[in-house]
């Protein structure tokens, strides 16, 4: 990546690639232990295929097999949660399949510990809802997660829901430490609040 | 009645249903988009031939390496259906797969132990890095 000058131009002068900002972006990342990051849209082939590169990256690391399977848990419900709930959605609302929705998705090491991170963009009216279900979650104890958990699964699902209700559930079952979540304001449309979940593995 | 095969694909498991044999098995991985759309065809089918079945043995295996949290609902009322066919007077043996090394589906098993007691459980352990 050395010697690459700072832009290049095209025949009709234009700039098709900023090397110099792509160059900081992409070492901003690398000191940051990012290993893996993704933002964009997230339909069912994409969540498929980052999980086959997750697995085979995690294998190659020598990651202990009870870490990486934490991992690709906590990886495929927070991408599939994107999947199915982010408001930036280029498919129908109620198209029940083959959904395509927008977000981030990033894995950060440090030390011993993995730190997943996901974020979308929701309807700012559903913030409260999505807290008071995330909230709790956070402040419970391992035991409780459990004892949670196991309630969640012998109940009918929620009316909201997707899936079985379990998808935070099975984040917090599968972190090491508690969840944790925040609510920024979306620089791009007033109606809506990116929500971000950090799980530490 | 019919076998009922659904080949495996990236994110959902093989499911091989010979009924004449009374053997049903599923194995694989399993995250589909939509696990709901994915699994009712197939308790509408095993519920289809429970209800055929008297007094009969048989043996289910189910081998999954992963299986998401919209899954684990689904899973649930597979081996519900089992287990009222076992109340019903079936023998109905549970051979549950998993990796030595992963703790997350062996609770899974020891949740259905708890739950399904009439389901006889047999705990299939395979060497880690081999589910």
């Amino acid at each position: 990546m050395n010697g690459l000058p700072a832009t290049d131009f095209t025949a009709n002068g234009a700039i098709p690639l900023q090397y110099q900002q792509f160059q900081e972006f992409w070492r901003a990342a690398s000191e940051r232990q990012v290993i893996f990051f993704y933002a964009g849209y997230f339909s069912q082939h994409v969540v498929s295929a980052i999980a086959e590169t997750i697995r085979a990256r995690l294998d190659a690391a020598g990651t202990a097999g009870p870490t990486s399977r934490r991992i690709f848990s906590a990886f495929v419900e927070m991408s599939q949660n994107i999947m199915h709930y982010s408001a930036d959605a280029l498919t129908p609302a109620e198209q029940p399949d083959r959904q395509i929705r927008g977000g981030a998705f990033c894995i950060g090491v440090c030390g011993e510990r993995f730190h997943l991170l996901c974020a979308n963009p929701v309807a700012s009216e559903r913030v409260e809802a999505i807290r008071a279900r995330i909230e709790p979650l956070c402040a419970m104890t391992v035991d409780e997660i459990r004892s949670a958990y196991r309630t969640a699964l012998r109940q009918a699902a929620p009316e909201d829901s997707k899936g079985a209700g379990l998808g935070l559930l099975t984040m917090a079952r599968d972190a090491s430490a508690p969840l944790a979540f925040h609510f920024l304001p979306d620089s791009t449309d007033a109606g809506r609040t990116v929500f971000c979940i950090a799980a530490t593995i | 009645m019919e076998p009922f095969f659904l080949p495996a694909s990236p994110t959902s498991p093989e499911v091989s249903f010979e009924f004449a044999r009374h053997h049903l098995s599923i194995r694989g991985e399993s995250y589909p988009e939509n696990a709901a759309a994915f699994y009712g065809p197939v308790i509408d089918r095993l519920r289809s031939y429970l209800a055929l079945c008297d007094g009969q043995a048989i043996d289910v295996h189910v081998a999954l390496a992963y299986f998401n949290s919209s899954s684990t609902k689904m899973l649930f009322a597979i081996f519900e259906a089992l287990n009222d066919a076992a109340i019903f007077g079936n023998e109905v043996r549970l051979h549950w797969y998993r990796d030595e090394e992963d703790d997350t589906i062996q609770e899974f098993g020891q949740e259905l132990r708890d739950d399904f007691s009439s389901l006889e459980f047999v705990d299939c352990v395979l060497p880690a890095g081999h589910a």
